[in-house]
């Protein structure tokens, strides 16, 4: 495999765990223009702790994900009530804070001669972990979807379980879930956390992939991605982001065929696509048809 | 200090300004057809950025480029009205602003295909020094913008409230369906309404981009940012709303500038926000844009 | 199970004392929309560092994800340290360059410059955008 094809599955790997959070929200009924800012504070987090404390990436994940967690918990906590556009204004501005911390975020130490960390607007350079342990590009790649295959394992099988009928009941009809005896507010709050530290992940991972970044890697225009991506894949399982990151990752950049203008090309697509499908390709109805059908074959 | 306060002022006020037309667009729209237009302020830089093109090749007047932004801005407008709202217009409210940001995408890679440095001049609406005026500096483009806010403000609280279209649409915006019983389309207002937040959003770019002194690609994320902002600042699919928001967010932005430096400038803006919206909502979700109406 | 082990190996790996290389890029304007040649000179503690497989990529940070450009594989310069690329970027302004290296040494850079009509100078942050 050659460079470029390699970061590409990288890049479809590591936004699709954002796209994740951002559908799993979704599902719930809440629309969050906001997910990017638990991107980045996991990316923080993580870069952080590798760099400046030598923390092995595992551990620094772990922690990561706990505080993104923490984080979409917190914010979560007082918007979660709020309704449609409400919420979606209120998980904007939330992370248009982040990333203005992150712009006024310094802290660095002296590693091996050189200064290294945080340093606001500058961005945080020489995230270098793996390539001190000497991993291969591959390596990571092979890391990236082995995560990504147990989340979507664990969300699979979710959706098939109790908890999953309950998630969808939350989204399309809280009032009636609340009758039937589910505490609507601390169950969507459990699901933010559970996006957070979804998003905190890949931002982990993005950082040491990338080896830099900077508050600007995680503005507003990350986190529509990960919704549209979650909208355009489908809202009827978890492999809907998927398809939606790899379709416009993947496809569209990786093919190169557009040139300079495959976000023409993209746009059009997408706006066509909703009008003919409003709730992505893999929807819940082509969904239910498709697993209805497997158990006739049966 | 007290001059301080009062040059902070000023110069909040010229840029809630611009805010406010972009607010009052974005509202007129929300209001209406109840759906987010993520795509409002790239069509404003659409509509900049042909203004730019006819002053890079034509060396036109200011009066052309103004018409030249106000038409490329209806122009764009009305492409997203008919390829994102007229097809959702009673599905999804969701699919509508997805498929609108998928638009703004468009935008952007078609702004820097025909002019692809990063940054253009623009010609400024006032060449030369601020006037001095009792220890306050006064620019007169920025005064002008504010002038042209309040007549345009005021035209359009005479046209919904004077006017028979305005009745029409005061009458869709409470019930649509009661509306098309008494004989109006709904979708020619939908369309209308789309035209006019339009040309107001063209307006406001022409005058942002001209006192600023420059265009960029960016200008598309700055004026949706700014004008949804100011909106919910100021609650929600209220005229009056909208421009005490704008009002609002220039002051503050210009004060927290002024008093704890330039990186403070959105974050106290946002700050504010979320604590608006965290405390308790209720008071923004009372104003509609009917009961500004009546 | 390659996983597994994988995860393992991480967290047992001890940090590898690495000296990080240094790089510097000097570009040219071709006078055709928006092609670039550039020169890029890599060194360790400050010795030229020769014999490396560059890949340079470029990501315009103000944009992100609409715009970036697919990497190229830099030659050999004429001295030691010295690398050649020709960047084909899609407009002017200010452009992430990442340079994945390999060979001698395995390491990413990540170098911000500002490209105009008169070639490419290191991007000064300003404290907004």
């Amino acid at each position: 495999m050659d460079d470029f094809t390699l970061g590409l599955l990288t890049n479809v790997g590591l936004f699709s765990f954002l796209a994740l959070s951002a559908y799993l929200l979704l599902l719930a009924g809440e629309m969050s223009f906001g997910q990017q800012a638990f991107f980045g504070v996991g990316a923080y987090a993580g870069g952080i702790l590798t760099t400046l404390y030598g923390v092995p990436l595992p551990l620094a994940a772990l922690a990561a994900m706990g505080l993104g967690a923490l984080a979409a918990f917190l914010v979560g906590l007082p918007t979660l009530r709020l309704k449609g556009l409400y919420f979606a204004m209120a998980t904007l501005a939330a992370a248009e804070i982040a990333r203005l911390l992150f712009e006024l975020l310094h802290f660095q130490r002296e590693i091996e001669g050189e200064l290294a960390g945080p340093d606001g607007t500058q961005g945080f350079r020489g995230i270098r972990w793996i390539f001190e342990q000497g991993i291969e590009a591959q390596e990571f790649l092979l890391l990236t979807y082995a995560l990504l295959a147990l989340v979507l394992a664990a969300l699979l099988l979710v959706e098939r379980s109790r908890l999953g009928v309950t998630l969808r009941s939350v989204g399309e009809d809280p009032e009636l879930a609340a009758a039937l005896g589910v505490n609507v507010n601390r169950f969507k709050l459990g699901v933010a956390a559970s996006a957070g530290a979804l998003a905190a992940l890949g931002g982990v991972l993005f950082a040491h992939h990338n080896t830099f970044i900077e508050p600007r890697n995680f503005d507003i225009m990350l986190g529509v991605h990960s919704l549209a991506y979650a909208l355009i894949g489908g809202l009827g399982t978890a492999l809907g982001p998927l398809l939606g990151v790899a379709l416009d990752i993947g496809v569209l950049e990786g093919s190169r065929i557009f040139g300079g203008a495959r976000m023409i090309v993209f746009g059009g697509l997408v706006a066509v696509l909703l009008v003919l499908r409003p709730r992505g390709l893999l929807d819940e109805a082509l969904v239910h048809c498709i697993t209805s059908r497997a158990l006739q074959r049966r | 200090m007290l001059l301080d306060l009062l040059q902070n002022t000023i110069d909040g006020a010229a840029a809630g300004a611009s805010y406010a037309l972009l607010a009052v667009g974005f509202t007129l729209i929300f209001g209406v057809l109840r759906r987010v237009n993520l795509s409002y302020g790239p069509a404003v830089m659409i509509g900049c950025y042909a203004a730019t093109w006819l002053h890079l090749n034509f060396q036109s007047g200011l009066i052309v480029l103004a018409l030249a932004a106000v038409a490329g801005t209806v122009l764009a407008g009305a492409y997203v009205e008919r390829l994102c709202f007229a097809p959702h217009r009673s599905g999804s409210a969701i699919a509508a602003m997805v498929a609108s940001f998928a638009l703004w995408m468009q935008f952007e890679e078609l702004a820097t295909l025909v002019l692809p440095r990063h940054v253009y001049a623009f010609p400024l609406l006032h060449e030369g020094a601020p006037v001095e005026f009792l220890g306050l500096s006064l620019r007169p483009d920025a005064l002008a913008v504010l002038g042209v806010a309040a007549i345009l403000c005021a035209l359009l609280q005479g046209l919904l409230h004077r006017t028979r279209f305005g009745l029409a649409v005061r009458a869709t915006i409470e019930n649509p369906h009661a509306a098309s019983l008494a004989g109006i389309d709904p979708g020619r207002i939908f369309v209308l309404i789309f035209a006019l937040a339009s040309a107001i959003g063209g307006i406001a770019g022409f005058l942002i981009v001209a006192t600023h002194g420059q265009v960029t690609p960016m200008l598309g994320m700055w004026a949706t940012l700014k004008g949804l902002l100011a909106m919910m600042l100021g609650g929600l699919g209220s005229l009056r709303g909208a421009i005490v928001g704008a009002l609002v967010l220039g002051q503050i932005e210009a004060h927290s500038q002024w008093f704890l430096g330039p990186q403070w400038r959105d974050l106290v803006a946002y700050l504010l926000l979320f604590a608006l919206l965290a405390a308790n909502p209720s008071w923004m979700t009372r104003w509609t844009i009917s009961r500004s109406a009546s | 199970m390659r996983v597994v082990v994988l995860v393992l190996a991480l967290l047992s790996a001890a940090p590898v004392l690495a000296q990080g290389a240094r790089a510097e890029l000097a570009c040219r304007f071709t006078g055709t929309d928006f092609v670039y040649d550039c020169l890029i000179r890599l060194t360790r503690a400050g010795q030229p560092l020769g014999g490396a497989q560059v890949v340079v990529g470029a990501d315009m940070p103000s944009m992100p994800m609409a715009h970036n450009m697919a990497p190229v594989k830099a030659t050999p310069g004429r001295q030691s340290g010295e690398y050649e690329a020709r960047l084909d970027l899609e407009m002017t302004g200010e452009w992430a360059i990442k340079l994945r290296l390999s060979g001698p040494v395995r390491d990413q850079l990540v170098l911000h410059y500002e490209f105009d009509e008169q070639g490419a100078r290191p991007a000064k942050r300003k404290a907004r955008r």
